[in-house]
């Protein structure tokens, strides 16, 4: 049986992540949720995840710059941007920095799941 | 309008879009909460049955509601920004889809109803103009609207082009229930905003056309 998807999830809500982590791992998924950055890029460093699921707008380093260090360190690491509803502009931005894709807030978790598997097809498998 | 004014909106704006964010994280958390209670429940079903069924049912309630909640907010949080440009390229079609949105508690506490009507073809009318003054004179017809109309009518906003170019709003008021044309327009155009209007829409440079014979005017721009 092949290890199941592990999803990094980064948000300042701590409510939210810890729910939506929850979800995923009822859903067979294996999820960390960090609540800052700083948590985010010290988990990367020591932990293999195949998808992080980054929040755009937090206080001290925003999800943009912590997606920057990602992509430094770890270039083929997927990128799914967490985004305001409605707020398009931020998303495509984040793409053009290298974000896989971008999903507004509140999210649906079959989106999320889909928008997983889907960043996951397009990425080589890192040894 | 003056910079003082630009400001005073600059400043509400900016609160309004950070505060309908934080709601918007609040209901994301809710979503999420009732998303777990589900799943849960579906694994492990509560042992009664029509308390399943009672757990279902409210389930949908909040589902339900957060999506009405979401939707309020993101078009909140859409219009809180206005402000931010003097002068700005409007798709009129999802302007006035948000603004019937937003308005139309208005018009259900005098029992009429809103809705904002299709243009023919799914026609793309865009507009370049001050956002906030536009939504103003959007706001002022309603207003008059609900002054002349009676309970149980119903007011259309359609965005089209007048004469086929021009860029314009009508608003077409039916139902089994409305006053004679005369009565209507007389009504109209004494309610206080229906001067507001005018003024804004000389502003606006647009022009303001009505139909007597049936109940409808245009907002021409």
């Amino acid at each position: 049986m092949s290890d199941p998807t592990a999803i990094l999830l980064v948000d300042d809500e701590e409510e939210f992540v810890s729910t939506l982590a929850e979800r995923l791992e009822i859903r067979g998924f294996e999820s960390k949720a960090a609540y800052s950055g700083d948590q985010a890029l010290s988990l990367i460093e020591s932990n293999d995840y195949d998808v992080v699921v980054l929040d755009v707008k937090m206080p001290g380093m925003d999800g943009l710059e912590v997606m920057n260090h990602i992509k430094a360190r770890r270039p083929e690491m997927p990128v799914i941007l967490l985004t305001g509803h409605g707020s398009t502009k931020e998303g495509m931005e984040g793409m053009h920095k290298g974000a896989f894709d971008y999903l507004m807030k509140p999210l649906d978790i079959d989106e999320l799941i889909s928008k997983v598997q889907e960043a996951l097809g397009s990425q080589p498998k890192s040894e | 309008m003056n910079p003082e004014t630009e400001k005073t909106l600059t400043f509400f704006g900016k609160m309004t879009a950070n505060l309908t964010h934080e709601v918007k994280n609040v209901l994301a958390i809710i979503q999420e909460s009732a998303g777990l209670m589900e799943d849960i429940t579906a694994i492990c079903p509560l042992t009664e049955k029509k308390y399943q069924e009672k757990f279902n049912r409210s389930m949908a309630t909040i589902k339900q509601q957060l999506h009405r909640g979401i939707d309020l907010t993101t078009q909140f949080n859409r219009f809180a920004h206005t402000p931010d440009r003097a002068s700005a390229e409007l798709n009129l079609v999802d302007t006035v889809g948000q603004f019937c949105l937003l308005t139309e508690r208005f018009a259900r506490l005098k029992h009429i109803g809103l809705t904002a009507g299709e243009p023919p073809a799914n026609e793309r009318i865009r507009l370049t103009t001050n956002p906030v003054q536009f939504y103003m004179a959007l706001f002022f017809s309603l207003e008059s609207c609900l002054t002349a109309l009676p309970a149980d009518t119903e007011i259309r906003i359609t965005p089209q082009k007048k004469g086929g170019k021009s860029p314009a709003i009508e608003y077409a008021c039916t139902g089994d229930h409305l006053p004679p044309a005369e009565e209507f327009f007389q009504q109209l155009q004494a309610a206080d905003a229906w001067s507001e209007l005018r003024e804004m829409i000389g502003q606006l440079q647009g022009e303001v056309e009505c139909d007597t014979n049936d109940l409808r005017f245009w907002l021409i721009f």
